[in-house]
């Protein structure tokens, strides 16, 4: 505990004899994690996109016209087994007909003057609420599929595969960017500490001599690069905040329609972010104080 | 205390400065350390206290195998000494006392045993008007005192001065020559550097000679 109080104010003295290099480092940290971070505050808003679209996704199943009452039967018996099922409403060739009819305007009427009722009758299958629905529907769709009197089967599948492949593209493109920008910072880090080091070289050599442990020595540099990573991704966090709070006040009203809401970063990710930061910090210092006690002790 | 048995030293890979060397210093004792210009008693100095490798031979003090040591345990061995640098090893931005200090502060002493025994080892060496002043203010020979105070404040079982008088003139250099005697009478053992014939008259320890690396007299 004195060990660290006193190496804290050697921290401190530290950052105070090369403010410069310190600021610069932590700006070069705030980049760095507010690209991070925005990138993952799009990742949360694409999920949330998703995920509300996936709630309104229903299985509609088109019937036969020639389906029999029996056939009708099981499927209905397959349906309402299904306990991910929320509601299925019939909607009959009729109703299906009179549906589209009046939702054509009225000009284009005369075309479709038909003779006959085109349409298929269909069941419209909405699902429980929740973000892993999408496989249950699927399921479903599946097995629907192969029975008797079924036509086909839409739930705008393409387009949510799609999407979903998109997602997990999304999270291999985050790792990668978060990857690449921790490696950069580490290496920008690790060169503050070193000036940091370098400044006060005759000060750890004598410490050596004098009997302090390596420890003892590394504890101030260590510091020095934890609160760099936590003063960059703090204030990174606060630059994405602000970000944030002005997409919603300006764009808020217009998504409000599509029952969705701008979301933040998810706040497991946020101590994510600060604790990859403070992680990198600590790396760096570490090489650093590594590469100098190493290079010390070779003699 | 100390033994060293036939060690080797060479800085470059083929010319020993330390040259077959045997020596033993019992604990408690006084010897001067003398030899002229580049005759390696400071080489081992530094290999006493770890600062410097060896190619041959052993080296024990109070019981360690120093050969052996490494980066992450030789502090133990250097907590048991005090070293008087031949350049001193002040820092600049710190004062006479916060010099002094420091000696504690790294090994983790408590805020006010720190205080307490800087004073005393100041008071010792008769700096305490010049505690709060910073190192280039300071004489050759203050310098030198306030080097000698952060030695001895951990009153170290072992003392390596590094030619502590040095710069300074007959007068001074014998009261510092008693400061050390006044240490190993409290129980440390002393290994003192010198090249002056007057210190070793007056001090009438025990004196090792080195010529070239080897021990030409003990
Ligand atoms: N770091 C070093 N690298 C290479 N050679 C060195 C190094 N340190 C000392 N030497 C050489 O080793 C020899 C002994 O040096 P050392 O400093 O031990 O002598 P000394 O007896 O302390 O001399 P002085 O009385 O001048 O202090 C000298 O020839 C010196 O040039
Ligand atoms: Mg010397």
């Amino acid at each position: 505990m004195q060990t660290l109080i006193s190496g804290f104010r050697t921290t401190l003295s530290n950052i105070l004899n090369n403010k410069q290099t310190f600021l610069l480092s932590v700006a070069t940290i705030t980049i760095a994690i507010s690209i991070l971070g925005l990138f993952l505050l799009l990742f949360f808003n694409l999920n949330g996109l998703l995920s509300n679209w996936n709630r309104q996704v229903q299985l509609i199943v088109y019937l036969d016209d020639d389906i029999t009452v029996s056939q009708k039967e099981i499927l209905e018996g397959l349906i309402s087994n299904n306990q991910h099922v929320e509601s299925t409403t019939e909607v009959s060739r009729e109703t299906a007909w009179a549906e589209f009819q009046s939702n054509i305007s009225d000009n284009l009427k005369p075309l479709l003057s038909l003779e006959f009722n085109p349409l298929p009758g269909s069941y419209k299958i909405r699902f429980r609420s929740s973000d892993n629905q999408l496989p249950h529907i699927r399921e479903l769709s599946e097995t629907l599929e192969t029975q008797q009197g079924v036509e086909s089967i839409q739930y705008g599948e393409e387009w949510i595969t799609r999407f979903e492949k998109f997602m997990v593209f999304s999270k291999i493109f985050l790792f990668a960017i978060g990857g690449l920008l921790s490696l950069g910072l580490i290496l920008i880090i690790s060169n503050t500490i070193r000036l940091s080091i370098y400044s006060r070289q005759d000060e750890i050599e004598l410490m050596l001599l004098i009997g302090a442990t390596p420890t003892f020595v590394k504890i101030p540099f260590l510091l020095e690069g934890m609160i760099q990573g936590l003063a960059g991704s703090v204030l990174a966090l606060f630059l994405i905040g602000g970000v944030h709070y002005y997409l919603k006040s300006e764009f808020q009203s217009s998504i409000d329609s599509m029952g969705m809401d701008f979301q933040f970063i998810a706040e497991p990710f946020l101590f994510g972010l600060i604790g990859l930061s403070v992680l990198v910090g600590l790396m760096a210092s570490y090489i650093s104080t590594f590469q100098f006690l190493y290079l010390l002790n070779k003699k | 205390m100390i033994q060293i048995f036939n060690v080797v030293k060479m800085y470059d890979g083929s010319n020993p400065v330390l040259d077959n060397i045997s020596l033993e210093i019992p604990k408690g004792e006084f010897v001067f350390l003398t030899g002229p210009s580049g005759a390696g008693k400071t080489t081992i100095l530094k290999i006493l206290f770890g600062w410097e490798s060896f190619e041959k031979g052993q080296v024990l003090v109070k019981g360690i195998n120093v050969g052996k040591l490494t980066h992450r345990n030789v502090y133990t061995l250097r907590r048991s000494m005090g070293v008087v640098f031949q350049d001193y090893k002040l820092l600049p931005n710190k004062t006479v006392f916060e010099n002094v200090s420091f000696a504690q502060e790294v090994i983790g002493h408590d805020r006010k045993t720190i205080r307490f025994k800087t004073w005393e080892a100041l008071k010792n060496v008769g700096l305490t008007p010049k505690k709060d002043a910073y190192p280039a203010y300071l004489s050759g020979g203050e310098q030198q005192r306030v080097a000698i105070a952060r030695a001895m404040v951990n009153s170290p079982a072992i003392i390596l001065a590094d030619e502590p008088t040095g710069n300074l003139d007959p007068d001074i250099s014998f009261e510092i020559l008693k400061l050390f005697e006044e240490l190993n009478q409290k129980g440390s053992t002393i290994i003192f550097a010198t090249h002056s014939q007057e210190i070793m008259k007056v001090g009438n320890h025990r004196v090792i000679s080195l010529n070239r690396g080897k021990v030409v007299a003990s």
